[in-house]
C-alpha cells in the first residue's frame, strides 16, 4: 500500500524540479525528482534511476513502471536590438511566442536476480523550442527553432552489497532539428525552413551509489557525450535561383554534451530526508553549429557558440505523512553561454529555480507525483555579439510535472 | 484525505504565488527616446548627391524618400523634435532626365538578373522640376546638389551659370532655384536658421576624379585649396549660426564602393594562365606598357562602366570602345580615332591582351591614380578633422571608418548581411556608387550615432529591415552572371555631374 516498496532508499524525496537547464538540456524527467530541485543522484530512489543514477536501480526489487512528463511554459521579452548603451531601442519589446514543452521520462525496471535490476528509459533530455511573433526585427536571425532528442536507454544495476551498488546503461539517441527564419536577397524575402533527422547515435551512462550509514548516502553518476549526425532538407520560400537560394539537401552535426551528478543525501528523522547535488554538464563541446548544404555550399552556415562547461547546484528534500509526501527543492543554474553568444535562438541567463510537489500513494501497485517549478531567469544583457544583435532578455519558466507509479 | 487536498492546495497556492511574482517583466533600464539637451526645431542637410538621396544614376521621388537627410528627420521627430515637414525637391519618378532634351529618365533599373542587364530602361519622364518647386516659397531643408564641391557652398555665382559649360549641371539651379532665397547654399541654409545642420562636402572633389579613371578632371582638388575652402565654409556656417549643431561627415575611400570592385575581380576569374591584361596608366592614350593579372599588390582598379568591354577582352578585330566614346562624345568615329592611331593604337590587334590595343585609361584607375585619391581623401580628412576640432558645436561623423570596416568584415544589421558587392551586397544602388535605400539608412543611422554617442542625444535608429531593397526583374529570370552590361552612353549623364574641371 505504500510506495515504500519501490522506493527503497532513504525515504525517497521525490521530483525535485530541475527547470530546464542552461542550453538545451532538460533535466526535469521524473516528478519526485523535480520536486526535490533535481537533487536525487544519491538516491535515484524510483525508476528515473535510469537518468540520475543508475545504480540507484539495483536497491529497487519488484518491477515497476514510472511514466511521466513535464509541461515547460517559457514567457520570454527581447528587449532591443540596441546599437549601444544610447539607444532608445532597449525600450522595444518582443514578446516570444508563448509555448508549451513536454519532455517524457518513461522508465520500465525488472528485478532479474536477487541482487540484479535491469530498465529501460525512453527521455528527452535535449531540447528547445523558440519562435518569435512573424514579422518580428530579428526574423532573419530565426523565427523558429525545434530540437528533439529521444535517449533510449536499456540499463542494468547490481548490488554490490547492501550498502553499495553500480549501474550502467547505454543510450541509443535520435533527434531531430527545425530551424526557421527569413532571409533578404536584393529586394526579395525568403522563408527558409530547414528540417533536419539524426540517425542513431551511441552513448552510455555509468553510476554508483554508496549507503555510508542509514542516514548517510552519496551517489556520482555520469553520461557521456553524443554526436549526433543529422541530415534533411533546406526549403526556401519562394525559391531565388539567381541568388542560389534554391530547395537544397543539408547535414549537420550536433554534440549533445556529457553530463554528471554527484549527490550527498542525509536522513535527518524517518520521515524527512535532504540532499544536495552538484550537476556538471560539458557544454564546451558545443562550440559551433554548422550547417552544410548539399548543392550550393555558399549558403554554409557556421554560427559559432563557443558555450563553456558549466554546473547546476540543487537542493531538495521530501517529507512523509503516511501516503503523502511533501517535496521542496531549490537548484541555480549557471549559463554556459557567455554575452556574445546569447542571440534569440537561445536565450540563456543564469536561473534559479524553486520547486514543491507532493506524492501520493494511492494503493500498494499505484502511486502518483505531482511537481511544480518556477524558473526565474537573470535578466540577461547581449552585448557586442556575434550576430550583432544586442539586447536584453526576461525570462521564466512554470513548470509542472506528473508522474505515474505502478509497482507489479 | 482532507490533510492531502489542504497540502496539496497549499503547494498549489504557493504555486501560484511564485508564478504571479514572475509575471513582473522589469523592462532594462536605459534610456528613452529624446533630444537630451539638444534643441532641434529645424534641420538642414548640406551636401551633393549623396544627401540629395541619389541613387542609381538618377534623382527621383521612390528613392529621394530613403535620403539619408528624410530618414534622419523622421527619427527626430521620433525623438520628440516636432520639425515642419522636411521639404526635398522630389522628382516624380523616373526622376531625371539624362539630358535636357533626351525626355528620357538618367536612372538605371535591372533589366535582366542574366548578366545582369543594367542601364536606363528609356523611362518617359514626367516633370522637368522638382513637384514642389513653384509652390515652396523657400529653400529646401534638403539642400544636397548633387555633383557639388566644397567650392559650391559658398559660391555666390549664378545657379544657372552653372547648368553651362563647363559644369553643363542643371541641378544647382532646379534645387537652389533662385538667389532670392539666398544666393549660395550657405545663404540657404542660413536663411532657414536651423539648429541642426549636416554637412557632407567633399567627395566630389575626388569622386570624379577616381570614376573616370582618373581623366576627367585629371586631379582631385588640390589638399591645400581643400583645406582653405572646407575651414572658411565651417567657420563662416558656424558664424551664420552659432547655436547650430553641426554633424559633419568626412570622406569615405572611393576604392571601397563597387563602381572599383566589381569587374576587376570579374576579368582576373578568366584570364587564361600566363596571359595578362594589357591597360593604360594615367594620361596614356598610346599603347600599353603595363599589365596585371590583378595578383600584384597594387592591382589597377577596373570601373563599372568597363563591363561591356571587359566582354570583349581578347576579340580582334576589336575598336568597339572607340565607337562608343565618338558616339558619346558626339563626334564621328574617325575623327577620334585619328589621334589614338597617331600614337600607335591599333584595333586589329586582340583587345586588352595586346600592347597595340589596350584596356583604356578611363575604364582604369591604375596604383598611381588611386595612391593620388587616397592621397587626396586622407588629406582631406585630416582638414576636417582638424577643422570640425575648432568648430564650436561641431562633431565629427567617421564615414570613412565605416565604409572601410564594412568592406572588410560586411555588415550585419538585425541579421541581414550587407557587403560592398555590387546588387547582391545590398548596400549600393546599381550605380555602384551611391547606396541603396537601404543603404541610406545605414548612412544615417551613422549620424544618429554620431548625434547619440557625442551629442547626447537618444535618438531611435532607422529601422532597416523594413527600407526597399533594389527593385529586381521577376525571379524566374535566369542565372548566368557575367559582366554587369550597362552602355557606355548611359554613364554620360553620370559623369556630366562631375566630369569638369572645377
Amino acid at each position: 500500500m505504500t510506495l515504500h516498496t519501490v522506493c527503497l532508499c532513504v525515504a525517497a524525496i521525490l521530483g525535485s524540479a530541475r527547470g530546464f537547464a542552461g542550453g538545451f538540456q532538460l533535466n526535469e524527467l521524473g516528478a519526485r525528482a523535480m520536486a526535490q530541485g533535481g537533487a536525487f543522484a544519491a538516491r535515484a530512489s524510483d525508476p528515473s534511476a535510469i537518468y540520475f543514477n543508475p545504480a540507484g536501480l539495483a536497491f529497487q526489487t519488484q518491477p515497476e513502471l514510472y511514466l511521466g512528463t513535464t509541461l515547460i511554459m517559457p514567457q520570454v521579452s527581447f528587449y532591443g536590438p540596441v546599437v549601444d548603451a544610447n539607444d532608445p531601442a532597449i525600450k522595444n519589446e518582443t514578446k516570444m511566442t508563448n509555448q508549451t514543452f513536454t519532455p517524457i521520462g518513461m522508465y520500465g525496471t525488472y528485478p532479474v536476480a536477487n541482487n540484479i535490476t535491469v530498465g529501460v528509459g525512453v527521455t528527452n533530455p535535449y531540447g528547445l523550442g523558440t519562435e518569435w511573433p512573424s514579422g518580428w526585427v530579428g526574423r532573419f536571425l530565426t523565427t523558429k527553432v525545434d530540437l528533439a532528442s529521444f535517449y533510449y536507454t536499456p540499463t542494468v544495476a547490481y548490488k554490490v552489497s547492501d550498502q553499495l551498488s553500480i549501474g550502467a546503461g547505454l543510450n541509443i539517441v535520435t533527434g531531430t532539428v527545425k530551424l526557421q527564419q527569413d532571409a533578404q536577397v536584393i529586394d526579395t524575402t525568403t522563408h527558409v525552413s530547414i528540417d533536419m533527422t539524426a540517425k542513431a547515435a551511441y552513448g552510455f551512462n555509468v553510476g554508483v551509489l554508496y549507503k555510508i550509514s542509514p542516514e548517510w548516502s552519496v551517489g556520482v553518476s555520469y553520461r557521456s557525450s553524443v554526436k549526433l549526425s543529422a541530415t534533411g532538407t533546406a526549403d526556401f520560400t519562394p525559391q531565388f535561383t539567381v541568388a542560389g537560394l534554391v530547395n537544397d539537401n543539408v547535414t549537420s552535426s550536433l554534440t549533445l554534451p556529457a553530463t554528471a551528478f554527484a549527490g550527498l543525501a542525509y536522513k535527518a528523522s524517518p520521515n524527512f530526508t535532504v540532499e544536495a547535488d552538484y550537476q556538471y554538464i560539458g557544454w564546451s563541446s558545443y562550440n559551433q553549429l554548422a550547417i552544410d548544404f548539399t548543392k550550393n555550399p555558399a549558403n554554409n552556415v557556421v554560427a559559432p557558440k563557443d558555450y563553456s562547461d558549466t554546473y547546476i547546484i540543487r537542493i531538495g528534500g521530501e517529507y512523509t505523512m503516511n501516503e503523502l509526501k511533501l517535496r521542496a527543492g531549490y537548484l541555480y543554474d549557471h549559463s554556459p553561454v557567455a554575452s556574445a553568444y546569447v542571440d534569440p535562438i537561445l536565450p540563456d541567463a543564469n536561473r534559479n529555480g524553486v520547486n514543491v510537489g507532493v506524492g501520493y500513494q494511492f494503493s500498494k501497485a499505484i502511486s502518483a507525483d505531482l511537481s511544480y517549478m518556477f524558473l526565474k531567469f537573470d535578466q540577461r544583457q547581449a552585448t557586442n555579439t556575434v550576430s550583432n544583435f544586442d539586447g536584453t532578455y526576461n525570462a521564466l519558466a512554470n513548470l509542472i510535472g506528473v508522474s505515474l507509479g505502478y509497482t507489479f | 484525505m482532507k490533510a492531502i487536498i489542504l497540502n496539496v492546495s497549499a503547494a498549489l497556492v504557493i504555486a501560484g504565488l511564485l508564478a504571479a511574482s514572475g509575471c513582473t517583466d522589469t523592462a532594462p533600464s536605459g534610456p528613452s527616446a529624446s533630444l537630451g539637451s539638444v534643441t532641434v526645431t529645424k534641420y538642414v542637410a548640406i551636401g551633393n548627391s549623396l544627401t540629395a538621396g541619389y541613387q542609381s544614376n538618377g534623382l527621383y521621388e521612390s528613392a529621394q524618400i530613403y535620403s539619408y537627410p528624410n530618414l534622419i528627420s523622421q527619427q527626430l521627430n521620433a525623438a520628440g523634435a516636432n520639425l515642419p515637414a522636411f521639404q526635398q525637391p522630389l522628382w516624380p519618378d523616373p526622376g531625371t532626365p539624362s539630358s535636357a532634351t533626351s525626355g528620357v529618365a538618367s536612372r538605371y533599373v535591372i533589366i535582366s538578373m542574366n548578366g545582369p542587364v543594367v542601364g536606363p530602361a528609356n523611362e518617359a519622364i514626367t516633370a522637368l522640376a522638382p513637384l514642389n518647386a513653384a509652390t515652396l516659397a523657400r529653400p529646401y531643408d534638403n539642400l544636397g546638389v548633387p555633383g557639388a564641391v566644397i567650392y559650391d557652398f559658398l559660391d555666390t555665382s549664378s545657379f544657372a551659370s552653372k547648368a553651362g559649360a563647363p559644369r553643363n549641371n542643371p541641378l544647382f539651379e532646379a534645387i537652389l532655384r533662385t538667389p532670392v532665397f539666398g544666393n549660395s547654399i550657405l545663404a540657404q541654409a542660413t536663411a532657414l536658421n536651423p539648429d541642426l545642420v549636416t554637412f557632407w562636402l567633399g567627395n566630389n572633389d575626388v569622386l570624379g576624379y577616381a570614376t573616370s579613371g582618373g581623366t576627367s578632371p585629371a586631379a582631385p582638388t588640390d589638399p591645400a585649396i581643400f583645406a582653405q575652402l572646407y575651414g572658411g565654409s565651417l567657420t563662416l556656417l558656424h558664424q551664420a549660426l552659432p547655436k547650430a549643431k553641426i554633424l559633419a561627415a568626412n570622406i569615405p575611400d572611393v576604392a571601397a564602393i563597387p563602381f572599383f570592385t566589381t569587374i576587376g575581380p570579374k576579368i582576373a576569374a578568366t584570364l587564361p594562365a600566363g596571359v595578362y591584361l594589357r591597360y593604360q596608366k594615367h594620361g596614356n592614350a598610346g599603347p600599353a606598357l603595363d599589365s596585371t593579372r590583378f595578383t600584384e599588390a597594387n592591382s589597377p582598379l577596373i570601373t563599372l562602366e568597363a563591363g561591356p568591354y571587359a566582354a570583349l577582352i581578347g576579340q580582334s578585330p576589336c575598336a568597339q570602345w572607340y565607337h562608343d566614346l565618338a558616339a558619346s562624345l558626339g563626334i564621328p568615329f574617325t575623327t577620334l580615332f585619328a589621334q589614338y592611331a597617331a600614337a600607335g593604337i591599333d584595333t586589329t590587334t586582340p583587345f586588352g591582351l595586346s600592347p597595340s590595343n589596350p584596356f583604356p585609361d578611363a575604364l582604369v584607375l591604375d596604383a598611381g591614380e588611386q595612391t593620388i585619391a587616397t592621397n587626396a581623401i586622407t588629406a582631406f580628412n585630416a582638414t576636417i578633422a582638424n577643422v570640425v576640432a575648432n568648430t564650436s558645436g561641431a562633431v565629427v561623423v567617421d564615414m570613412n571608418s565605416f565604409f572601410n570596416s564594412v568592406k572588410a568584415n560586411g555588415l550585419s544589421v538585425n541579421g541581414q548581411t550587407f557587403t560592398t558587392a555590387y546588387i547582391a551586397g545590398g548596400l549600393f544602388s546599381l550605380d555602384g556608387v551611391h547606396p541603396s535605400s537601404k543603404g541610406y539608412g545605414i548612412v544615417a543611422n551613422q549620424y544618429i550615432k554620431a548625434m547619440n554617442d557625442k551629442l547626447g542625444m537618444h535618438v531611435p535608429y532607422v529601422n532597416v529591415n523594413n527600407l526597399p531593397g533594389i527593385p529586381t526583374p521577376p525571379l524566374s529570370k535566369a542565372h548566368g552572371v557575367q559582366y554587369p552590361n550597362i552602355p557606355l552612353s548611359a554613364w554620360k549623364s553620370f559623369h556630366t555631374l562631375w566630369g569638369s574641371e572645377n
